[in-house]
């Protein structure tokens, strides 16, 4: 059923990200200028205090991410935006955010690395540093990466939805070809969005434990902020259920599996792929983000050509969508993962979920540019013989 | 071994009133000065009907912060080291309704959290800081601090602190905070009198405390182990800016200088700004 | 007016016994749960209620009970 529609445009991914997550409420942005993301942060700059919202260049990226965890601790949805190298840099913050159990958005515009690499140039070398990147694993982490314009403007609201069911971080995991792409974005009218909202507690304040480790599996979980009269207890260190700051072995064993639980035991809510000709496949092409268009692109190529090939795209690259890769692995002879890095991160990961079920053969790249469908099919008919 | 029954007849009528009482007794070391600070905090909250619901304390990381941490019956925010200036920046911008005590200390503040504190003070973020400075990071040792007298003889010193210290209250005044001083944890009526005036005052209020460090600054630095000498060697080597004006910068080499430095009650804060800016910017669109 | 001291809180530091203008506290002999030797009342009708005491401790140990 289509929406109604409040705005057509011809925009720039990063906008839409800007304005996705002004649909989504995030009313807090905290942000440092980087190359590709520094347009989201020019956008909100604009559209926040429009709509009595807060948009602050902070001294640094990590200033932006420690105030955007005390913006969620005080009731914003919030978000901040960057490139690799400032992720790097955020990964401290970052895990304040998990281990506090904090709803809130980063958005990584990935861009050629490693280090600054090429500043202004596509790459896709974040996806274990969103996931594995910060201090001491037992993360909570979920990412999703969009391929289009459109995308990122629907992705970013479901990124603020999922921060507020799982109380977690979520990162929208983009990179400079979406990112700088100009496309049509279609932004619906406000009272066709979805937006999950912040629950509160129902049991006074001696009742309540901030951090449910009774019932790891909880989601939409109760979250009080700073004023709400909950004497909430907020730290970086291993704590109690309340928040109080604790060493013992079971008091850590039971914060880490409350905060890893959380997410692994919903793996269906947070599983979500698009597959196109993958119903009688012989071979499959498998690429998220920018890559997944121009993948999609050699299949239809391939299958031009006689090759029973088929296409998927994982929307949720975190947690990683084990099963619909062995699915397909089973169902297969050999996967193609292209990717824009030479460590071989997503085509490592296809190939764990694979389960040795199918080859898997990474098609890597330094980045700057996506592959072209020509240079994938190329590849894809040398792995096939 | 007393219950918290028992202990509830000895309660000290403000920790009863706004501390936990299952976490205390606190966990600093005996004759450490952040008590008389907490104490000095909870005279003013009761001046200023600073209340649990109305009063967020904010710490970082080190002593000054692990001590004060889930003690307030309030909220309890505990930031990642140096960056309490960060965090406070996105509550204050969110509830500027709210009040922020940030109890921080010399390594948090002037060293890692350094850039944070240049820039909440350029700001004027409207909080309270209390840096507490024992001249040596305490909570990990006994390292050396950016506070830490030049020659100290420190766990990564021990030839002698090669550095200079920082003076942070020159720093804050530098970068525009609102309020500034500098008391020992032992001028209790001065520190009280000045918590309660940066509460009272918009913008970032920074007030440096000089905290007696039995454990590691006075064992290792200053050879001494008796809390009374430790607390008699600041009072030696402390002086009213009064007093300093009389004296000539030889005689004033190592001392501590002791005072209210800054009181501009006209300069704006990025949250009076702010919040005023997007009343504009909206009545304009109407 | 009376001084009440929460033994249990009490670390030894010294404070209440050295800077009471008036002398009224003394190391005792005594020890608490955490071993800490701790002071005792020695002089309480030396007391001026100046308050001192109570600010000099860093633990909240000592109560000036002007309800006793």
């Amino acid at each position: 059923m289509s929406k109604a529609i409040k705005r057509k445009d011809f925009v720039q991914g990063d906008e839409a990200i800007a304005e996705g997550a002004i649909a989504a409420g995030c009313r807090y942005f905290a942000g440092y200028p980087i190359t590709p993301a520094s347009e989201i942060s020019e956008c909100l700059a604009r559209r926040l205090p429009e709509v009595g919202g807060v948009a602050m260049q902070m001294e640094d990226e990590l200033a932006s991410i420690h105030s955007i965890g005390g913006a969620s601790v005080a009731g914003m949805k919030a978000l901040t935006v960057s490139s690799g190298p400032g992720i790097s840099l955020k990964l401290e913050g970052l895990g304040w955010g998990i281990k506090n159990e904090l709803p809130y958005v980063v958005v990584d515009v990935q861009r050629a690395g490693p280090s600054n690499g090429v500043a202004t140039r596509v790459g896709q070398g974040d996806l274990y540093t969103v996931k594995y990147g910060s201090a001491g694993g037992n993360n909570s982490i979920i990412a999703l990466s969009p391929k289009s314009v459109q995308e990122a403007f629907d992705l970013t609201i479901e990124c603020f939805n999922l921060a507020e069911i799982f109380r977690t971080p979520v990162f929208l995991l983009a990179d400079e070809t979406v990112g700088h792409t100009r496309e049509l974005l279609e932004i619906p009218e406000d009272s066709e969005i979805e937006r999950v909202e912040r629950k509160k507690p129902t049991v006074p304040p001696e009742e309540f434990h901030m951090y449910p480790f009774d019932t790891p599996e909880a989601i939409n979980y109760p979250y009080p902020n700073i004023g709400d009269g909950y004497g909430i207890c907020v730290s970086p260190y291993t704590h109690t259920s309340r928040g109080y700051a604790t060493e013992g072995m079971k008091d850590q064993d039971r914060m880490v599996q409350r905060i890893v639980k959380k997410v692994t035991a919903h793996q269906d809510m947070l599983t979500r792929c698009e597959e196109e000709l993958m119903d009688d496949a012989e071979y499959a092409i498998i690429a998220y983000g920018c890559e997944a268009r121009p993948s999609l692109e050699a299949a239809k190529m391939a299958r031009a050509a006689g090759i029973k090939a088929g296409f998927m795209r994982p929307i949720f690259v975190w947690p990683f969508p084990d099963e619909p890769v062995f699915k397909i692995a089973s169902k297969v002879k050999k996967i193609l993962v292209p990717e824009l890095n030479r460590d071989g991160q997503f085509s490592r990961e296809v190939s764990r979920a694979a389960k040795g079920q199918a080859e898997v053969y990474h098609l890597g790249s330094g980045g700057v540019e996506t592959h072209l469908p020509e240079e994938i099919f190329e590849e894809f008919k040398r792995i096939i013989k | 071994m007393k219950t918290q029954e028992d202990m509830a007849g000895l309660m000290h009528p403000l920790a009863a009133k706004y501390l936990r009482p299952e976490r205390l007794p606190h966990k600093a070391c005996p004759g450490c000065g952040i008590g008389h600070v907490v104490h000095c905090t909870l005279n003013v909250c009761e001046e200023l009907d600073l209340t649990p619901d109305n009063t967020v304390w904010v710490q970082g990381v080190g002593c000054s912060s692990r001590i004060s941490y889930t003690l307030w019956k309030g909220d309890n925010i505990d930031a990642h080291h140096g960056r309490i200036f960060t965090v406070a920046t996105g509550m204050k911008m969110s509830r500027p309704d709210l009040n922020f005590i940030c109890f921080t200390g010399d390594g948090d503040c002037a060293s890692i959290g350094g850039n944070h504190f240049l820039h909440a003070c350029r700001r004027n973020l409207d909080v309270t800081a209390l840096m507490f400075n024992n001249s040596i990071y305490g909570m990990t040792g006994g390292q050396v601090a950016p506070t830490s007298p030049v020659g100290a003889k420190t766990q990564t010193t021990p030839y002698g602190n090669l550095e200079d210290p920082m003076d942070a209250c020159k720093v804050a005044m530098a970068a525009g905070a609102s309020y500034v001083a500098r008391w020992r944890s032992t001028d209790f009526k001065q520190l009280t009198n000045s918590i309660k005036k940066g509460i009272q005052t918009k913008g970032l209020s920074f007030i440096e405390i000089l905290v007696p460090c039995p454990t590691q600054f006075g064992r290792y630095v200053l050879n001494m182990t008796d809390t009374v000498e430790i607390v008699e060697w600041y009072k030696e080597n402390s002086v009213t800016l009064k007093k300093a004006e009389k004296m000539s910068p030889e005689e004033l080499e190592g001392k501590f200088l002791l005072g209210e430095f800054a009181h501009n009650e006209d300069r704006t804060g990025i949250v009076e700004r702010y919040w005023d800016a997007v009343e504009k910017i909206q009545e304009g669109r109407k | 007016m009376e001084i009440r001291i929460n033994k249990e809180f009490c670390k030894g530091c010294g404070y209440c016994i050295e800077y009471c203008p008036q002398k009224v506290y003394e190391l005792s002999d005594e020890l608490n749960g955490k071993g800490y030797r701790i002071p005792c009342v020695a002089r309480p009708d030396d007391c001026v209620d100046c308050g001192l005491c109570e600010l000099y401790c860093p633990e909240f140990a000592i109560i000036l009970d002007k309800t006793a």
